[in-house]
């Protein structure tokens, strides 16, 4: 049985990591959702919902039973979401890749700071070293820049991955209820 | 599934959301593929067109991935494969070269008969020639070292850069130089992917392939789960054929003639 000074460490525990705590943060985790509304169910927007209705119809027949058209809405609403996280990964890497000055964070701190140190030791009539001015003026490009991209953006992409694969397991197991309930309906037929 | 019908699949995108393409890739390349895979599959439902969109574009991620990870090694392998070249090409491959500068260097002194002349003399090692031209070379401030390594350096790039764009000549030589020198290509991939520079972003080169070889699993995951998923529809949609045909023939019996029947029909 648990102790009663582990019940009391485990609520003060409870109370301790209940989200953020400043107003910073509190504000911040209140945009979460927001930031690319992939949480959203679709049934929250109407255009969504009504994409959803057209593709359960094609799923099955207006005259099938009631369990049947429900798991075709299961479907269309876990492949309308598919859709909508591949979209937003889409057009994740498609903005990056076809912005010309793509430059990852990292290295731009990185470029800012030789600039500075450069402009600190040596004198404003000279020129900028050779080796040093072609850094500062590299840009990834072809392979690299996509490379580039992918590392760059692992965060948000993990954060998309999460959501595509609960939509598609959501879809799995909806397409196979949805065929069980048509063997089961041949079979008792 | 005819010609007809796949394009009709392929110009269907609207359920399944555009092309997922990136910029500069083919879309024709994505359509027939697309095409392909339905005619292979042949769907019999749109669940059926459902799991072929996911194959195809989980497909084209893979490929995309795949051709980004061997352009990644093959980029990153020039550096390695350059330093290799500079110090293991023999003096042969790269002695047209020097003598090329030489005698450019020499005319500058001499006439331009009498600087090929010694420059190819000095090139083949002819001890007269090389005493020559190292006394033009100190009235010149210049170094013979420095001209055959700048020669070596040169070569070692030319050669680089022939490999890379897949020449066969260049191919073959290279291949010479690593057994020669008793290496083999891979430990130049493993030089070039244990490098930290990173292609140029913050990350080394073994957290970049890391991560692009991490998607290609995901993606390849996926592809055969649908894949499997595609499989066990279709295991069921032949069970319940099946079962179909049995109840369908079931309900035709044979009626056979009676003795007397036969008789009167005879």
């Amino acid at each position: 049985m648990t102790s009663e000074r582990k019940i009391r460490a485990n609520r003060a525990n409870a109370r301790a990591s209940t989200g953020p705590k400043t107003a910073r943060g509190r504000s911040r985790a209140a945009r979460n959702a927001l930031r690319h509304a992939l949480s959203l169910p679709v049934y929250s927007d109407p255009a969504l919902s009504e994409e959803v209705e057209t593709l359960a119809q094609k799923i099955v027949a207006t005259d099938a039973n009631a369990e049947k058209q429900e798991l075709a809405r299961r479907i269309a609403e876990a492949q309308i979401d598919l859709r909508r996280v591949r979209h937003a990964r889409h057009q994740l890497l498609s903005q990056a890749l076809s912005d010309p000055d793509y430059e990852s964070e990292a290295m731009l701190g990185k470029k800012a700071a030789l600039a500075i140190r450069c402009l600190r030791r040596i004198d404003a009539s000279m020129p900028m070293p050779e080796d040093a001015m072609e850094f500062l003026s590299s840009k990834p490009e072809g392979p690299y820049k996509l490379a580039t991209i992918l590392t760059d953006k692992t965060r948000q992409l993990l954060a998309l991955d999460r959501y595509e694969r609960r939509a598609l397991s959501r879809r799995k197991f909806a397409i196979r209820a949805l065929d069980a309930a048509c063997s089961a309906q041949r079979t008792g037929a | 599934m005819s010609k007809v019908s796949i394009l009709a699949a392929v110009s269907d995108h609207s359920l399944f959301g555009p092309p997922p393409l990136l910029e500069g890739e083919d879309a024709a390349a994505y359509d027939e593929l697309y095409g392909r895979v339905c005619a292979a599959v042949k769907p019999v439902d749109i669940i059926d067109e459902i799991y072929i969109a996911d194959v195809v574009t989980l497909e084209r991620e893979i490929l995309r991935l795949r051709r980004l990870k061997l352009s990644l090694i093959k980029a990153s392998l020039h550096g390695p494969l350059q330093n290799f070249l500079t110090e293991a090409l023999d003096y042969r491959e790269y002695r047209q070269g020097f003598e090329q500068n030489l005698a450019e260097i020499l005319q500058t002194r001499l006439s331009q008969e009498q600087a090929r002349e010694l420059a190819h003399r000095c090139a083949r090692s002819e001890q007269d020639a090389v005493k020559k031209v190292e006394i033009v070379l100190q009235a010149a401030g210049l170094k013979m070292n420095r001209i055959l390594d700048q020669a070596l350096a040169d070569r070692a790039k030319a050669l680089t850069q022939e490999y890379q764009r897949g020449e066969p000549r260049a191919i073959k030589q290279v291949t010479k130089v690593l057994a020669s020198s008793g290496r083999t290509m891979d430990d130049l991939i493993a030089i070039a992917v244990n490098d930290k520079t990173g292609f140029g972003s913050d990350h080394d080169h073994l957290t970049i392939l890391e991560r692009i070889d991490h998607l290609i699993t995901v993606a390849e995951t996926r592809r055969n789960v649908t894949l499997r998923e595609i499989e066990r529809r279709r295991t069921r949609f032949g069970e319940a054929l099946r079962r179909q045909v049995q109840e369908v023939e079931g309900e035709f019996k044979v009626i056979e003639k009676t003795p007397a029947e036969a008789k009167s029909a005879a």
